[in-house]
């Protein structure tokens, strides 16, 4: 049992697309250090619940809190708490790496020298000589290094992955899980929405499923058997608990 | 924050392409515009002075004869165009830049196209101006339509607002980045055209005023674009409405708009034919205007005042020439009526320019094209100091030739005779281009929705921001 301080918690969480309820009534905390994975199929409500924490959506009922205090109320934590990472990292082409981790730091309000920039974006893994290329150049792979190194920067408590791994090389997957993994062993809350069971269990310390907008089941990550999750999944996904 | 997001702005919109083919493509266009607009402005000042000088010639060499004979020779005079004309040759290829100066009538021979041509036709000519008001606004429409929306197709924003980047500086900072570097490309073609003005005209401070004054408002003009631009590019979903709608936009501000406010000012304040124009001038003379009487009547009175101002029964006893005299008398009253029906069409042009700004709610398009004519000297305010100069100089000769006549002359007898050195006496009509105050003041409407237009974009983005979503 996890007894670290809760960083992200979700409060009987509602969220209302028009006519259609994307979460319904979600349940969920992540302590500091701890990686919790959210399992489920398209239309589940992972990327929804990842998006309420970053205020992109607004909670029809229930509330989300970030280290115990509601984003929704006070934009600015956002910003100075909470790292984000899409399956697609989203960088200004026409830029290098390097001037867009300069430029999103500073946006964020973080001064780095180019020095540091380039020694985050090592530490990241993103080779040397790629530092100054244009992004447009780079692989998904690489984008989301500069993503991390983004997230590095600004010393965040939490970090939000939408569905991180999909597209990359097994290689690349394995060498992104080792990073978060050392993200959340540095004491960031990691909260990472994803279909890849194996990056899930490899990664995570605690893994849901959600269906339909709600959790459906809870496993501890370090317990769990990949074949019981994976037939858990699948059960779920197949319609049959 | 906001410098960041300017000079990001700023670099990025140079590294894309797109600016730099747009730029020279444009800045191509334009070089050659305002190469054959110098050259045939310089062209055709050289051409008014040398015409100018051998017309006021061809008057001083006039033979031995009667004065009121020589002054039906007239003279002719020429609107001095400022270089900064070269940049817009505003309504000169509309109305004449002569004046054919001679006794008993105010000739305007510009105002022939003011009957046989619509208003619309004064705008929309290919020229440097053209370059300034049409093509400029569409490359800042291809650079920016995409601005915001590009970024939430590619999600660029969820990242910023991620960050907790509001939305307001993103936007103005996008507004100022690319401004500068749209500047930045412009530049060389800003140099070369100071360069050329400055080759092929003596520019004086009044010229470096209103180039200036061009600048910033041309300035204004492209901010509004642009801003218009990047709020709707917010506003929208997808880059593909967005473009759709900034085109629509840009076609109602330079194209629908001037030709919707003309037909405005002509069905709201229609100009008279030429024939109703000069019948109307001929009948108020010989009817004579409100209670003056008719001709005869007038004539009759004037001969009675001027028989009885000498004490004499009879013109033939009188100790001036009395044909002068009299023809003085019917050329001021003539004059009168002219300046009536003249300044009345004129105040009705005025009137039109100011009904076509009923189409300014389309775009500013309408403004920044009086403005730029304004500037340039070639508007109407301008045409209008030109025409009452050179009416003030009819008066001037005229009024010399008729002394000479009368004074030479007695009772109904016409012998009066002059000479060479008199004809040499009469002054050289000596007109120069009214200063930038005069432009600005007669361009005043025009700063006017210049200014709203300008405030309406600022409003438009600063709304598009409130409701920017990732």
């Amino acid at each position: 049992m996890n007894t670290s301080p809760l960083v992200l918690e979700a409060q009987n969480l509602v969220v209302n697309y028009k006519q259609h309820r994307a979460i319904d009534t979600l349940n969920l905390s992540v302590p500091k250090g701890c990686v919790y994975a959210l399992l489920g199929g398209n239309g589940a409500g992972k990327s929804t619940t990842i998006s309420t924490f970053l205020t992109f959506n607004r909670p029809s009922a229930g509330q989300v809190l970030i280290e115990g205090q509601s984003p929704h109320e006070q934009p600015d934590l956002v910003r100075s708490k909470i790292a984000y990472l899409p399956e697609n990292v989203a960088l200004y082409e026409l830029m290098s790496g390097l001037e867009n981790l300069n430029f999103f730091c500073t946006l964020a309000d973080i001064h780095i020298s180019r020095e540091q920039a380039g020694q985050l974006l090592s530490d990241s893994g993103l080779q040397a000589d790629a530092h100054g290329k244009r992004v447009a150049t780079y692989s998904k792979g690489m984008r989301q290094k500069v993503g991390l190194a983004i997230a590095s920067a600004k010393h965040a408590s939490a970090m939000l992955l939408d569905e991180p791994t999909s597209g990359l090389d097994p290689s690349a997957a394995n060498d992104f899980a080792q990073r978060i993994r050392a993200a959340a062993d540095s004491g960031m809350a990691v909260l990472m929405a994803t279909h890849d069971l194996f990056n899930a269990k490899q990664v995570a310390d605690r893994i849901g499923i959600m269906k339909q907008g709600r959790l459906v089941e809870e496993f501890d990550a370090h317990t769990v058997q990949h074949d019981e999750l994976e037939q858990k999944y699948l059960a779920h996904a197949r319609g049959l608990e | 924050m906001i410098a960041t997001i300017i000079h990001k702005e700023f670099v990025s919109t140079l590294r894309d392409g797109r600016l730099w083919i747009l730029g020279v493509f444009l800045l191509a266009i334009f070089i050659g515009f305002f190469l054959a607009s110098t050259h045939e402005l310089r062209q055709l000042r050289e051409e008014k002075h040398s015409v100018g000088l051998t017309a006021k010639e061809q008057w001083n060499t006039q033979s031995v004869k009667n004065p009121h004979s020589a002054a039906h020779y007239g003279i002719y005079v020429f609107k001095p165009d400022l270089p900064v004309a070269a940049l817009d040759p505003g309504l000169r290829p509309f109305v004449g830049q002569s004046l054919w100066l001679e006794p008993h009538k105010r000739n305007l021979t510009r105002f022939s196209p003011s009957t046989d041509q619509i208003l619309a036709n004064r705008f929309g000519q290919a020229t440097t101006s053209f370059v300034l008001y049409a093509l400029l606004p569409l490359m800042i429409v291809a650079l920016t339509f995409n601005s915001v929306s590009q970024e939430r197709e590619r999600g660029t924003l969820r990242m910023l607002h991620s960050l907790g980047i509001a939305a307001k500086p993103l936007l103005f900072g996008k507004l100022l980045g690319l401004l500068s570097a749209f500047m930045l490309v412009l530049s060389p073609a800003l140099l070369i055209a100071l360069l050329l003005l400055g080759q092929n005209f003596s520019l004086g401070l009044d010229d470096g005023l209103r180039l200036l004054a061009s600048l910033v408002m041309f300035l204004m003009y492209y901010t509004i674009f642009a801003a218009v631009s990047i709020a709707a590019s917010a506003f929208f979903q997808t880059s593909r409405v967005s473009l759709f709608c900034l085109l629509a936009f840009w076609l109602a501000s330079v194209f629908v708009a001037p030709r919707l406010g003309a037909v405005t000012a002509e069905t709201f304040s229609p100009n008279p034919t030429a024939s109703e124009f000069w019948e109307s001038i001929k009948t108020d003379i010989a009817q004579g205007l409100d209670g003056d009487g008719n001709h005869e009547q007038r004539a009759q009175a004037f001969e009675a005042k001027v028989l009885q101002e000498y004490g004499v029964s009879r013109k033939e006893d009188l100790p001036v020439g009395f044909v002068s005299l009299n023809r003085q008398h019917n050329d001021g009253y003539s004059v009168r009526v002219h300046e009536l029906h003249f300044d009345g069409l004129r105040d009705n042009f005025a009137l039109q320019q100011h009904l076509t700004h009923f189409a300014s709610w389309l775009g500013p398009s309408i403004a920044i094209r009086s403005l730029s004519m304004a500037m340039a000297g070639m508007d109407l305010a301008h045409q209008r100091d030109f025409e009452d100069a050179a009416e003030e100089y009819r008066h001037y000769f005229i009024d010399l030739t008729e002394d000479w006549d009368r004074e030479r002359s007695h009772g109904t007898e016409r012998s009066a005779k002059g000479q060479e050195s008199d004809w040499r006496s009469v002054k050289a009509f000596d007109y120069s281009a009214p200063k930038i105050d005069f432009a600005l003041r007669a361009a005043l409407l025009d700063v006017m929705v210049l200014i709203c237009w300008l405030a309406v974009a600022i409003a438009l983005l600063t709304f598009s921001a409130k409701r920017l979503t990732p």
